[in-house]
């Protein structure tokens, strides 16, 4: 039995799947009774699809066009690597 | 003269003023040094910190330290240069001789003698000294205080005979022969300890919160290394060893952190050192390296999956560290005909000192390791624990490869390309960082422009793309240090991430994305992650957005694994708190 405390322990290396067996059967034991940590687990999940799926900061091709020109003008304009 | 040449770095180089103040010139030891003067900055502030002026010891005692060392290491430049230093302060030829000769006999006071035999024997045969030894030096009056500073010296001198023997610079002075020692330095080889019997002195509790460069290698390591706790008598010690990590070992414009980190394992286990050795595995490991392939730098390097030019950088540390009085010319030019340039190969010669004085260091203070120790070091050298797992890992394979090395041959087109295919990342990046389009555009041009500069020493032991958004990352911070009013990303201490803790414990609907639009969403996600602190801004958009592995994402962020993950979680965390009050099981009733 692992308490609140463990399994927020190693809820980042479970997210990141990276728990040995014997360690994700004890976490994974603890949230079929743990009601919060359970949600903490879920959430989490999702929120990393959430954000992973959003699109963010995304810099859209118009906007990156000019930019690259510039810094290609002043590649071609000045030094060698 | 050293095998280096000297360029003019101005009349406002402040490290040269420093050094006019103390020694009334600038050596030729830092003056070899000047096509690098970050090095130089760092060096003259630990030795600032630790020599040039009366502390626990006096500045006497210490530059004695410093006299018998640099002569039991053979060292003709930092001999010549302590005997002139020691004269200024007024002891007269003869009996610095007779110091070297036979300090017990040489007109010292007992506890003077007693504080050189314990120098020479952390500098000669580290591996040996025991907690016996530090009893000696208290039953003789030191205190913790002494103790240290007697340690610190042993390491700066050692360092500095390194930096004099990899710079072939020559003396200052006319050069004095080294007396010949009648006194034994052999080890007792009985009573090999290895250096993590200790800790053998005391020390005081700094917490990260309040010492800030505590915070920074919390930040760095993931933890505050015993090293640098087993110090904290000394914080402006500490102060000047953190900024020679920070301007020594964290570069990646000349050597990448990766060859100075394997520079360091190889010293280390060279020099039987069991902490250091498991410490720059760690580091290895959490830079991408796997430990298999750390084990085998560490054992030996030419069975390693490195480049032959990397294996001549090794070759070079270890015969530096090992080997010192075989070292010459010949070394230099070795390193030189595998393409490394000068700047490198001042810089390979300044962390194989670096690492030499914190192995002096960690066997003086005896202290035990922060990770697993997978190698079991003796009098005869190093093997693995029997248990060490061996399984070998692919080579990764970078798909810029063949873009890079076009590149590297002037082809700008295949630039042009590298600029394309990336932009967007290093946009993204940027953004997780500045928080801000105009600025991130910004920065984004400034560091595609320091890509094409550097793009010639990439050694292409990470892959392209990493390295471009370690370039991006620096970039974004050097911005965010000019804001001044803005959190920097590494220099502010944070509340300790382990005090975070969950709010928001509502069940999340069960398929959360359908209730909003594509567009919303992302406005959702980005107005959310514009509110979170830059650190835990950036991990996500590297981790979760650019989708970088966790080792890719610590390495970009000159972060320690362990480190990496903590931040990581923490930001996570700290979104889906902001994200809950718009997903929670209810907010489905509220829809879109």
């Amino acid at each position: 039995m692992i308490t609140c405390d463990e399994f927020m322990t190693e809820l980042g290396n479970y997210l990141e799947g990276d728990v040995a067996l014997e360690v994700r059967r004890q976490l994974e034991h603890h949230l079929s009774y743990c009601q919060t940590c359970e949600v903490v687990y879920d959430s989490a999940l999702k929120t990393v699809k959430i954000v992973t799926d959003s699109g963010s900061f995304d810099l859209p091709e118009i906007a990156a066009r000019p930019i690259r020109e510039k810094i290609m003008a002043r590649i071609r304009k000045g030094s060698t690597p | 003269m050293s095998y280096f040449g000297e360029v003019d770095l101005g009349p406002s180089f402040r490290p040269f003023d420093a050094l006019h103040e103390s020694l009334g010139f600038v050596p030729n030891l830092f003056r070899a040094q000047t096509l690098l003067p970050r090095v130089i900055e760092a060096e003259t502030g630990l030795a600032a910190a630790m020599l040039w002026k009366d502390q626990a010891l006096s500045r006497s005692q210490k530059e004695l330290i410093a006299l018998v060392v640099a002569a039991a290491s053979g060292n003709t430049y930092c001999f010549t240069q302590q005997h002139q230093t020691l004269r200024s302060l007024g002891l007269p030829d003869h009996q610095l001789d007779q110091i070297v000769r036979d300090r017990h006999q040489a007109g010292l006071s007992r506890p003077d003698a007693v504080l050189l035999d314990f120098a020479l024997k952390l500098a000669i045969s580290a591996p040996w000294l025991s907690r016996e030894d530090v009893t000696v030096l208290r039953d003789h009056g030191f205190a913790n205080e002494s103790i240290l500073e007697a340690i610190l010296v042993t390491g700066l001198t050692n360092f500095f005979c390194t930096l004099s023997t990899g710079l072939g610079t020559s003396p200052d002075f006319a050069p004095r022969a080294i007396a010949a020692s009648q006194q034994a330095t052999l080890p007792d080889k009985r009573i090999y300890v290895g250096g993590t019997a200790g800790p053998y002195l005391d020390a005081v509790e700094l917490s990260p919160e309040s010492f800030p460069p505590f915070a920074f290698f919390r930040e760095r390591f993931g933890l505050v290394p015993k090293i640098f706790r087993a110090q904290t008598l000394r914080p402006d010690v500490i102060e000047a060893e953190a900024d020679v990590v920070r301007k020594m070992l964290m570069p990646e414009d000349m050597l990448s952190h990766v060859q100075k980190e394997c520079i360091f394992l190889v010293g280390s286990a060279a020099n039987l050192n069991t902490y250091c050795v498991a410490a720059h595995c760690e580091m290895l490991r959490a830079m991408g390296i796997s430990m298999e392939e750390s084990d085998q730098i560490a054992i030996d390097h030419h069975q390693a999956d490195l480049s032959d030019a990397n294996k001549c950088l090794l070759d070079f540390a270890l015969k530096l560290t090992a080997r010192p009085s075989e070292f010459g010319r010949e070394d230099i030019e070795l390193v030189r005909h595998h393409g490394f340039s000068d700047e490198q190969i001042i810089e390979a010669v300044a962390a194989t000192a670096l690492n030499g004085f914190f192995n002096t260091l960690q066997m003086g203070l005896g202290i035990t390791p922060d990770f697993e120790t997978r190698h079991v070091f003796g009098p005869k050298g190093a093997h693995l624990s029997p248990t060490a797992d061996r399984l070998a890992e692919g080579a990764q394979v970078d798909p810029d490869a063949e873009l890079v090395a076009r590149v590297q041959d002037g082809d700008l087109d295949a630039f042009e390309n590298l600029v394309a295919r990336h932009s967007r990342r290093v946009y993204r990046t940027l953004m997780g960082i500045l928080g801000n389009i105009e600025e991130a555009q910004d920065a984004m041009q400034d560091t595609f422009l320091k890509a094409f500069q550097h793009i010639g020493a990439f050694q292409r032991r990470s892959k392209f793309a990493t390295w471009l958004v370690t370039i991006a990352n620096n970039t974004g911070l050097q911005r965010l240090r000019e804001r001044r009013h803005f959190e920097s990303l590494d220099e502010i201490p944070s509340e300790a991430d382990e005090e975070f803790r969950p709010r928001q414990v509502r069940a999340w609907t069960e398929d959360p994305e359908e209730l909003f639009s594509q567009a919303e969403r992302r406005d959702l996600v980005e107005r959310e992650l514009m509110k979170l602190p830059a650190k835990y801004r950036v991990v996500l958009v590297l981790r979760d957005i650019e989708q970088l592995s966790g080792a890719e994402t610590a390495a970009a962020l000159s972060l320690g694994m362990p480190a990496m993950k903590a931040r990581l979680l923490r930001a996570r965390l700290m979104l889906r708190e902001a994200l809950a009050p718009h997903f929670a099981s209810q907010a489905k009733r509220m829809g879109r």
